[in-house]
């Protein structure tokens, strides 16, 4: 007799949910120049939302600022559009205070990897189950073109005007050597098809899912991408059967393709590191690692009386008695 | 045929026992030679008593006393003193053993300090030290039980409760975080309202530090105003105060506050000594049950904001009218009831049938004291049994029901399986042999038990209907020694006339465990030892032989008496009738248990006969091969495996306008040329909506503007299109 069948409460009561689509999660028109890879970000987010039947009132997006951080605005879904580098805290205190939201993340290479870059360390290392989009698009575009720290060497820039004189970091290596970590992949926005399997797995990984999505900016790097878009053998695809298996059609464009087992994390970081041709896939998973949320979880009911007594006891540690008054007592 | 044998010859055949020949075996005291060695049960190291630990609902809720000493001493008896911490705690570990078979019922601590101060008295300074040492290394408490007649209910009780306890622990943990979350409703409501905005509630809010720097009328007007226009449907209100409402009522489990608040409902019992009694209480309760599982799933979607009284109204109306399913019952308590086979009368049978063939979940305790009381019909057969041993076999026909049979003896090496069976989500039958009726043969209930399992009367086995959909999965049978055998077989040495050490291997039957029972006395006969003779042949030898014409053979089994002198005891053909009864049945569970499977037999028969037959043939065809020199020709090849089926596109000339529609990275270029003409699907991706809404030169423009060059113009539609020989270079890379 099998024991994990549904109760048929349960099937009643799954018969009269919501079902939701694109257009339920479509907000304000996006203000991206046109031609922006955010757009197909954009798409794979809000698909990825009707097919898990989301419910838009129990999403939230959180983002920090710059280009990619006006994301929560073209989500008709809760949102948080926060400080420069905080999306990830922000993220984390909404997560720790209500658990049973889903929650993403979207921040730029300078919002994560240089203001917020200390935040990004913690964050992969408390291993919360947040969805993270790193939109890579090596360069601060809503300010007009300043070098990143994942712009290339040699960039000209408005604050390098004779080229950037230093390597550009690399997000998924600096990611992938973190404790804790749990889930990195990386994505190009110009394959959809791959993009959306991969905002995919990443949501339907419990933990911190860390996908760094390279990002076309036609407005100020317009040739940076170039040389990828005009070869299709500059990306290569990483399949497994624990990890993405791509379609006949895709194989025929995308002939580079390596298999790669996402549990090895040696081999990922050896992967990670490879600039030329782009790895885009699953470059490594573990579903073991627990999530600090889950920890710090507590049995205790949050009732009015327990947070008042909490509080009552945080307060008597500061409690200014008039002088004298100890010896009075005495 | 010799006169001694003849006379045992016919004793067998008639059960005369002319005195001359054969002696009555009652007033001899004798017991099965395998008995000789367990004399004295308290000197011996073995499962029993038990400590029944509290608090653990899993396989550490019982465990036995010689595991926690062990347990022990593993941790404390270490180094130079190892060996005398070791001797002090066995010493200690009887003294507690001895006090559990006297009858002192009382936690295993307890019963500790009692030993240890009754040895302490006259021993050295270290042997107190030495216990307390140990003491300290043992990390559980709980009631010691005995294996007595009380032993299968204390045990069943006892995990029962722990079970009971983790579920109420559940409902209280569920209840609680609901009743909350439904207050917060509620007082988020009373927060909105006129009420909540007033000027002394505001006031009160605020406290007293700061209540003279606010202007509190002036806060709660401005606050008034700005009142959110979708008021609190009343109807939504009443709901959730009925929720509440019902969570206070319920009487399945104790209340929290049950202590503190006298008026609070008194819980339900669910514990019985009836099934009758079970059964109407279950039903008198299950429209309270349906009330109360109804109120936690409206809760549930309140507390979600997800109640949407159009559609759930109507379908909450009828909740529960078709009973519960068992996922619904699975966090509410099971019903337990302890029953006794022998005072079982016939409207009581009935509704343990009724029980376990519903899907209700009450767990029964069928507790069967004696297995060899005389049949009720007085028929040829005796009872051996059957009787009792049915009700077990019938419950695992109704393939539902979660059905455990063991000795006492064995109940605690079937102590996980016991608690699968409290944990089943259905019925569940329990039927245990005490092994009580042995106190009449002055013979311990644990050997009892244990001799009752030893020799088929009363196998081991358990059915788990969640276990696995086969009965592989399901039946459990190896906790019977030696299974693969008709009847088990065991080492027993002694010392023969000569003083010799004699060895030899003795099959436990039916028959040994019945003459350890004095009321079947009538049955054996001692034959004296100068009448030992070749025609006393083992019980077990005598089964296995067909009697064709007047036998030569008579069964005789090996017995001792008090002083440990062997005997030989032969039986008549009326418990050889009964042994071959019982081990027909025990053939039965074996092939339920996969063992000696007669089908899997044949199949392997017949199997093994068509194997042998091909290679006949593969031989036959080799030798003819062999012979025809010119027969070279190549086997032909294996057919190619099918390569996958692969993904066809579809044909595209090279004049038709289209968009590579999968790799759209949705980068509005194109839409931004022209909306009518290109629009994107469900996925938000862009296909041509309209080829006729615009321009050829918009289709150019748009492939170029393509991000990732997926939009292909083909030919122009209209040749009188202006600037068309431009437009149809610009066009070329993108075909």
């Amino acid at each position: 007799m099998a024991m994990n069948i549904m109760s048929t409460t349960g099937c009643l009561l799954e018969m009269c949910d919501e079902r939701f689509e694109l257009e339920d999660y479509q907000g304000g028109v996006p203000r991206w120049c046109t031609g922006c890879g955010d757009n197909a970000i954009l798409a794979a987010a809000q698909r990825l939302c009707r097919d898990e039947g989301l419910r838009p009132e129990k999403t939230v997006f959180v983002s920090g600022i710059g280009c990619s951080s006006r994301f929560p605005h073209y989500m008709k879904t809760y949102g948080f559009h926060g400080i420069h580098g905080r999306a990830l805290p922000v993220a984390e205190g909404v997560k720790m205070a209500r658990p049973e939201l889903t929650v993403f993340v979207n921040t730029g290479d300078g919002d994560c990897c240089s203001i917020g870059a200390a935040h990004w360390i913690h964050a992969v290392r408390y291993n919360m189950n947040l969805t993270v989009f790193l939109h890579d698009n090596k360069i601060y575009g809503l300010t007009k073109k300043q070098a990143s720290p994942t712009t290339p060497i040699g960039t000209k820039s408005n604050t390098t005007p004779r080229g950037s004189y230093l390597e550009a970091l690399n997000p998924l290596t600096v990611t992938l050597g973190v404790q804790n970590v749990s889930f990195v992949a990386q994505a190009v926005d110009w394959i959809p098809e791959v993009l959306f399997d991969i905002v995919k797995a990443a949501y339907r990984h419990k933990g911190l899912s860390f996908i760094r999505i390279v990002q076309r900016c036609p407005e100020w790097l317009p040739d940076m991408f170039e040389p990828w878009m005009r070869d299709p053998d500059k990306v290569q695809l990483l399949h497994h059967d624990d990890g993405l298996q791509f379609s006949a059609s895709l194989s025929r464009l995308y002939k580079n393709q390596l298999r790669h087992d996402p549990s090895d994390l040696n081999r990922a970081r050896e992967i990670a590191s490879s600039l030329e041709p782009i790895p885009v896939g699953i470059l490594y998973r573990n579903p073991d690692v627990p999530c600090y949320e889950d920890l710090l979880r507590s049995d205790k009911l949050r009732t009015p009386e327990l947070t008042r007594a909490v509080l009552d006891a945080e307060f008597d540690k500061y409690t200014i008695r008039p002088q004298g008054s100890e010896k009075m007592q005495a | 045929m010799d006169a001694d044998t003849q006379a045992q010859v016919a004793f067998f055949l008639t059960g005369r026992r002319p005195s001359e020949c054969l002696a009555a075996v009652d007033g001899l005291d004798l017991r099965p030679a395998l008995f000789a060695g367990y004399r004295e049960l308290t000197r011996l190291r073995y499962d029993f008593p038990l400590v029944l630990v509290g608090g653990r609902a899993d396989g550490l809720f019982a465990q036995s006393l010689s595991g926690l000493v062990d347990g022990a001493l593993e941790t404390v008896a270490q180094g130079g003193e190892g060996e005398r911490i070791r001797k002090h705690v066995l010493r200690l570990e009887l003294e507690i053993r001895a006090l559990a078979a006297a009858g002192v019922v009382k936690p295993f601590s307890a019963l500790w300090d009692e030993a240890a101060s009754r040895l302490t008295k006259t021993a050295d300074k270290s042997f107190a030290e030495d216990l307390r040492r140990a003491r300290a290394a043992i990390k559980f408490d709980g009631e010691v039980a005995d294996c007595d007649t009380a032993l299968p209910s204390r045990l069943l009780r006892h995990g029962w409760a722990a079970v009971q306890k983790q579920k109420a622990e559940a409902f209280h943990k569920d209840i609680g975080r609901l009743a909350l979350k439904l207050s917060d409703i509620l007082k988020a409501d009373y927060e909105r309202s006129d009420a909540g905005r007033s000027a002394k509630r505001l006031k009160a809010a605020v406290g007293a530090s700061f209540g003279d720097t606010f202007d509190f009328d002036a806060m709660s007007r401005m606050l008034g105003k700005a009142l959110p226009q979708d008021a609190f449907p009343p109807s939504r209100r009443k709901r959730i105060c009925d929720l509440l409402d019902v969570f206070g009522r319920q009487q399945f489990f104790p209340a929290l506050d049950a202590g503190t608040k006298p008026t609070a409902a008194k819980p339900y019992s669910f514990l019985f000594e009836s099934c009758a009694e079970a059964l109407q209480a279950f039903r008198d309760r299950m429209p309270m049950l349906i009330e109360l599982v109804k109120a936690i799933t409206v809760a549930e979607l309140e507390i979600d904001g997800q109640y949407v009284e159009s559609k759930h109204d109507a379908l909450f109306e009828q909740f529960g009218a078709n009973g519960l399913g068992q996922q619904d019952l699975a966090r509410f308590p099971d019903y337990l009831v302890c029953v006794n086979a022998g005072q079982l009368q016939a409207v009581e049978q009935a509704r343990l049938m009724e029980i376990l063939s519903s899907s209700f979940p009450i767990k029964v305790l069928f507790q069967i004291d004696d297995i060899l009381e005389a049949a009720p019909t007085g028929g040829s057969n005796l009872d051996t049994g059957v009787r009792t041993r049915q009700i077990a076999n019938m419950a695992i026909g109704l393939n539902t029901v979660y059905v455990l049979q063991s000795s006492s003896s064995n109940l605690f090496r079937f102590r996980e399986r016991v608690l699968r069976g409290l944990a089943y989500r259905g019925p569940a039958l329990f039927s245990v042999f005490s092994g009580a009726s042995a106190k009449a043969s002055g013979l311990p209930p644990y050997l009892m038990a244990a001799a009752a399992m030893e020799s088929r009367a009363f196998p081991a086995f358990s059915y788990d209907p969640s276990a696995g959909a086969d009965w592989a999965s399901r039946f459990f049978l190896e906790a019977n020694s030696q299974p693969d055998l008709d009847w088990p077989v065991q080492s027993f040495a002694y010392e023969n006339e000569e003083h010799q050490r004699v060895s030899e291997d003795i099959a436990f039957t039916l028959v040994d465990f019945i003459a350890g029972d004095r009321r079947y006395a009538a049955h054996f006969a001692s034959v004296p030892r100068a009448k030992w003779n070749g025609s006393l042949i083992p019980v077990d030898e005598s089964l296995t032989r067909e009697r064709k014409s007047l036998p030569d053979k008579v069964p005789s089994l090996l017995m001792v008496d008090e002083g440990n002198v062997l005997h030989k005891v032969i039986v008549d053909e009326k418990l050889i009738g009964e042994a071959r009864r019982c081990r027909e049945m025990w053939h039965s569970l074996q092939e339920l248990g996969g063992i000696h499977n007669s089908h899997a037999e044949k199949l392997l028969a017949r199997e093994r006969s068509a194997w042998e037959e091909r290679m006949r043939q593969e031989v036959e065809a080799h030798a003819a091969q062999a012979a025809v020199v010119s027969a070279a020709s190549a086997a032909p090849a294996a057919p190619e495996a099918a390569s996958p089926p692969v993904e066809q596109e579809p044909e595209r000339s090279a004049d038709e306008a289209y968009i590579e529609t999968p790799r759209c990275s949705t980068c509005d270029e194109c839409t931004q040329v022209n909306k009518k003409m290109f629009a994107y699907d469900k996925n938000k991706q862009a296909y041509i909506a309209d080829i006729n809404a615009g321009t050829y030169a918009q289709l150019v423009e748009a492939a170029e503007n393509c991000q990732v060059a997926v939009i292909h113009p083909g030919k122009p539609r209209n040749p009188n299109e202006p600037g068309l020989e431009e437009l149809l270079k610009r066009a070329e890379p993108f075909l």
